[in-house]
């Protein structure tokens, strides 16, 4: 069965479309990253699950009911953090729990809840003094409230330290191998590729990339990333970029410190220290990284690589102006030199 | 149905303001001041003279209402501005269930507020009775007459929050609550005087006479609604007398006031996008 279902989606406001034509299979049991840049449609995608907003056009479809006309039925089996959310000020997070566990028609202790969740020690003060981060756990424990069938965490990170972040990580986990199905957004892939079965990447409203993280990268693939010590290379180190960025295959050249940062085709990596030397810079150190995934995030949501065929057409135009090098982008270039 | 958890949560929140307290305080505050201004220490306590000339007009029938309007409408707006609703609306409640959850719950605190801010100086005076330093405070007409006080202020919550649900910002929600306070305490005599005074012509050819329609103005007004009814409880003539059917049209039109103005706000407040 599948867990959530939306076909040819489009919400606007007004006349602004946050969501345009979104298809989307969720399957039960699955962990489903939805990724993509502030702005980019994703907390409306899950306003619309949880029947916050209206779709203009399209069906949504959430454990097999719709979300429109089923949403109190949807939202039993939901268990839902939201994002933007604020807490009832004068109520103490216990409140809080048991207010949902009420709401659900639950048996859950809300003591364990808080427990799991790092909270019992703050559960009596009133939820108004929380921090952003303990916000975020508290509506975590609502949101477990009931065991719930289908997860739906809108940034579930944010607000959170790193072990918090590793916490929420852990708990969704947990959740998962006890056969939840768990949506969440972010727009931190770090946090996704532990966790994820699969991530989809939304971008002004529409799903460019829709693959498991190794998916992704052999999509976006045939890249490998250098990192470069250059040493005593002062004044030099701008040499060195124009140096490399005039080697065939390469696409992009940062600096950062006394090291530049190469993203190449595979196998233009001795052309590139062959041009350095060539240029008398002097090669302290040098290691490839597989693309990580903020660069494969970038890839899909700013740059051109999940659009198919016209993305080819324009990686190969910017390649061709790169190589002769008397483009706009080469002055974008040097503005990423100088930062 | 989901209502009652909502309504619970709502009435614990706002018990635990601080202008609830403030509010059983003023209550309390000037119901002495009233007692003691009206019926000084040493003559017979008065206690329908008290209720019907001092704390109804100049308490239940202009403050009540106005706290019912301050209670009632940030309801759902409030929620909705600072994103708690979106915390209640990931949990399986309707949006049936969080206007009427809310009508519940502030209904039930404004109506505690009334009943602590009463109570506190009748047991005062009570005590002063049973001491012997005032004469026959009539604890019946006094209790009474509190929850016709309460009455009116829950169908001030309930008007208030239907505004609340049908605005989508706090501002339109006070606006509201407020155009709806001014019209009903303070404007309610000139506006239905001067309609009935410029309508006089186009009335007279109508099967009613100006009396039935001065009647059904009064009746409509839940402020004057109450007032009618409270009064009549305390000349003993409550659901008897002559003024029966007056009686009746004014407690239909309560229940009208209580539930039609959620209703509506529920109609909008459904089809928003949150």
């Amino acid at each position: 069965m599948t867990a959530i279902e939306l076909r040819g989606v489009r919400k606007e406001f007004g006349d602004v479309t946050a969501v345009s034509d979104l298809d989307l299979t969720v399957q039960e049991g699955e962990v489903y990253g939805f990724l993509g840049p502030n702005g980019a449609g994703k907390s409306t995608t899950i306003d619309m699950l949880l029947d916050l907003v209206r779709p203009t056009a399209g069906t949504v479809r959430v454990l097999g009911r719709d979300a429109t006309g089923d949403g109190v039925a949807i939202r039993q089996r939901t268990g839902v953090l939201p994002d933007g959310f604020s807490v009832y000020n004068r109520l103490s997070g216990r409140k809080h729990v048991e207010f949902a566990v009420r709401s659900k028609e639950a048996d859950d202790d809300p003591d364990a809840l808080l427990e799991r969740v790092g909270l019992l020690d703050d559960a009596d003060r009133k939820a108004g003094g929380y921090s952003k981060g303990m916000r975020q756990r508290l509506a975590l424990a609502m949101a477990l409230v009931g065991d719930p069938d289908l997860l739906v965490l809108d940034e579930p990170s944010s607000g959170l330290d790193p072990a918090g972040a590793k916490e929420m990580r852990e708990i969704v986990q947990t959740e998962a191998d006890r056969g939840a199905t768990v949506f969440f957004s972010s727009h931190i892939l770090e946090q996704v590729d532990a966790v994820c079965d699969r991530v989809g990447i939304l971008r002004n409203g529409e799903l460019v990339a829709e693959d498991s993280v190794e998916g992704l990268r052999e999509a976006v693939g045939g890249e490998e990333t250098l990192e470069i010590a250059v040493g005593g290379a002062d004044g030099g180190i701008g040499a060195a970029v124009e140096a490399v960025r005039a080697v065939e295959g390469v696409s992009r050249v940062d600096r950062d410190g006394d090291a530049l940062v190469v993203s190449c085709a595979d196998g233009a990596k001795t052309r590139v220290i062959a041009a350095l030397e060539d240029a008398g810079v002097a090669v302290d150190d040098f290691h490839t990284r597989e693309a990580s995934l903020e660069d494969l995030f970038l890839a899909y949501t700013e740059g051109d690589a999940a659009e198919g065929d016209t993305a080819k057409g324009n990686a190969t135009k910017a390649d061709a102006a790169e190589s002769d090098g008397t483009t706009p982008d080469a002055a974008d270039a040097d503005e990423e030199v100088a930062e | 149905m989901t209502l009652g958890a909502i309504a619970e949560k709502d009435f614990q929140d706002a018990v635990r303001s601080r202008g609830m307290i403030a509010l059983v305080a003023l209550f309390s505050v000037l119901v002495s001041v009233f007692a003691y201004v009206f019926s000084p220490p040493g003559e017979q306590f008065a206690t329908e003279f008290l209720l019907s000339v001092a704390v109804g007009p100049f308490l239940v029938t202009t403050l009540v209402p106005l706290v019912g309007v301050v209670v009632g409408y940030n309801a759902v707006s409030g929620e909705r501005e600072s994103g708690s609703l979106k915390l209640l609306l990931s949990l399986p409640h309707s949006r049936a269930d969080v206007v009427f959850g809310k009508v519940v719950g502030r209904g039930g605190a404004l109506a505690l507020a009334v009943f602590a801010g009463f109570l506190l100086p009748a047991a005062v005076l009570l005590a002063l009775s049973q001491l012997g330093y005032i004469q026959a405070f009539n604890v019946g007409s006094y209790l009474g007459y509190t929850v016709f006080a309460a009455v009116l202020g829950v169908v001030f919550v309930a008007i208030a929050v239907g505004f609340s649900a049908a605005a989508e910002t706090q501002r339109q929600a006070l606006i509201g609550g407020v155009a709806i306070y001014v019209l009903f305490v303070l404007l309610w005599g000139a506006v239905t005087g001067q309609f009935l005074g410029a309508a006089s012509g186009l009335i007279d050819p109508l099967p009613v006479s100006q009396r039935q329609i001065s009647v059904f103005l009064q009746v409509a007004n839940p402020t004057t609604g109450v007032e009618l009814l409270s009064n009549a409880f305390l000349g003993n003539q409550l659901l008897s007398g002559e003024g029966v059917n007056q009686q009746i049209s004014a407690i239909s039109m309560l229940v009208f006031w209580t539930i039609a103005p959620p209703l509506v706000g529920l109609w909008k407040f459904d089809t928003d996008d949150l």
